[in-house]
């Protein structure tokens, strides 16, 4: 269990912090860094998420901030007892003309894990939003496959109070077998979904399908709304392809917790 | 990452076994319906939008989702086009993995939801907002947008309804609805109609033959079968797929080279 919320104010053409909380098992560190963001790196002291756990984070960049958020780690899912779901709430607010970088490590499913997570971001007029959600089928590494599992997600993005963005995965079942089949995963045991939500978008379509490899896809789905998703062999394999794409969007290098 | 198919048969596949012989479940009371109905020659305005018994909803329905009703589906292609142009569909088997995946855990599954929130009166409106939100590329918006535009001038043309531009399922929805036709029937009708016009897609942009079409489009009465028992209560939380490879072809549609089809 846990909840926390961070929010970022601009103070002398720097973002601040103006708001903190944090209980349970989510902590936030505020790290120094150069630039003129800030960075937020969200931790869940548990170690992971199982069945019943119950996380929400909340992120805030008022008017003319700038926050980034993170993760220290990648977010494991552990196997969860029958009839028991994890779920992760989080709620986004870009104020006029802030931005915000959601920029979550991989979230790691494990074999009989249970997620349901949903997040929200309202933009003001101007605003600026990045989000990747990178997503881990199996320890691969440790020969685990996803012989069941329940993963769901909702997505959803509005922008002056109009909803101009969702997405809703639902997975279940033998994940593994159906990452096989060509309509859904083709193979992979990696993805990701990139989007960019900002006045000017359309300039970035271009450069960010050619970062892309064969396995991925990028759309201006209409206009100011960029979505691109990604396929990958692994979770290295999708790294490899991400980083350029982040830092191209954002415009920065990826906080330095993707980098260790 | 296009790897070779899995060939094993899946929970989808695994019930068309013992399916022969349900697909021709509209043509016979639909035929009985014709012999039955009378023609009144009433000028359009005057036509009444409802009731209709049972016989004469069919036929409207078989009106609606035949490939001559003027939507334009033979344009779209769900990003098949890219797929085979890719390589990633050679044989018949894999088409009919690829189109019933798309059904189940892609827009035929999410399409019978808000069509059937929109039969059982939910504002129109706010549900086209959601299922132009949730269409993963521009081309797949443009499918769902243009076909449901079209069906909306048509229906409102000939049924004299006064729907607004709406996605396809949301309008269908509305427009059954309004048409006092029965739910099940409509989804059920919808749903083969999309599967048909992805089959009729692949045999145009494969060497697949129209008899192994018709074959394919058989074996998915099964699913749509199930789909449509499943699916018409599910609430809007519960939306949602995993046909991620699909979208992403839906993307990358907008680059290919040669294309054969507007999606």
């Amino acid at each position: 269990m846990g909840r926390s919320r961070v929010a970022a104010r601009l103070r002398d053409g720097r973002s601040v912090l103006s708001d903190l909380y944090q209980q349970g098992a989510s902590k936030v560190l505020v790290p120094r860094t150069a630039g003129t963001a800030l960075t937020a790196v969200t931790l869940n002291t548990a170690g992971g998420m199982t069945g019943g756990d119950s996380f929400t984070v909340e992120g805030q960049a008022e008017a003319g901030a700038h926050l980034v958020m993170t993760t220290q780690a990648a977010e494991r899912v552990y196997r969860a007892q029958p009839g028991e779901v994890a779920t992760l709430t989080c709620k986004l607010e870009v104020g006029e003309g802030a931005r915000l970088d959601w920029l979550p490590q991989e979230t790691i499913l494990y074999d009989a894990c249970a997620l349901s997570r949903r997040l929200t971001a309202d933009l003001a007029p101007g605003a600026r939003f990045l989000m990747v959600e990178p997503l881990i089928f199996g320890r691969a590494a440790m020969g685990e496959r996803l012989r069941s599992g329940l993963f769901r997600e909702r997505i959803e993005v509005r922008r002056d109070g109009a909803l101009v963005f969702a997405d809703a995965t639902r997975l279940g079942g033998d994940i593994d077998a159906q990452l096989d089949e060509t309509a859904i995963g083709g193979g992979a045991r990696a993805m990701a979904s990139l989007l960019f939500v900002c006045d000017t978008a359309e300039a970035q379509l271009g450069a960010l399908r050619a970062l892309l490899p064969a396995t991925g896809g990028a759309s201006l789905i209409r206009p100011g709304v960029l979505f691109a998703r990604v396929l990958a062999r692994d979770g290295y394999t999708l790294r490899q392809s991400l980083l350029p794409a982040i830092e191209r969007l954002s415009g920065a290098p990826l906080p330095r917790t993707w980098m260790l | 990452m296009a790897g070779p198919m899995a060939t094993n048969t899946d929970h989808i596949i695994a019930a068309r076994a013992g399916a022969e012989g349900t697909s021709a479940r509209a043509a016979g009371p639909a035929g009985k319906g014709l012999a039955s109905g009378t023609v009144t020659g009433m000028p359009r305005s005057a036509m009444p939008p409802a009731p209709l018994g049972t016989d004469a909803a069919l036929l409207t329905l078989a009106q609606w989702f035949s490939p001559a009703f003027p939507i334009g589906a033979f344009s779209f292609s769900h990003g098949l086009d890219w797929v085979i142009s890719a390589g990633q569909l050679r044989s018949a088997a894999a088409v009919e993995r690829w189109i019933a995946h798309v059904l189940a855990q892609g827009s035929g599954r999410n399409d019978l939801i808000f069509l059937a929130h929109a039969w059982r009166g939910e504002d129109p409106a706010g549900l086209d907002t959601l299922a132009r939100a949730l269409a993963p590329s521009a081309e797949r918006l443009t499918e769902t947008a243009e076909q449901g535009a079209s069906f909306v001038r048509a229906v409102n043309a000939v049924w004299s309804l006064d729907l607004p531009p709406l996605v396809y399922p949301v309008a269908v929805g509305a427009a059954a609805r309004a048409c006092s036709l029965p739910l099940e029937a409509t989804a059920r009708m919808y749903l083969h109609a999309f599967a048909a016009a992805l089959t009729s897609a692949a045999v145009r942009a494969t060497p697949l033959g129209q008899t192994e079409g018709q074959a394919i489009l058989a074996a998915t009465s099964t699913l749509i079968d199930r789909l449509c028992k499943d699916t018409l209560d599910t609430p809007l939380d519960d939306l949602g797929g995993a046909v991620f490879a699909a979208d992403i072809a839906s993307m990358n549609h907008e680059t290919q080279y040669s294309r054969m089809f507007r999606t």
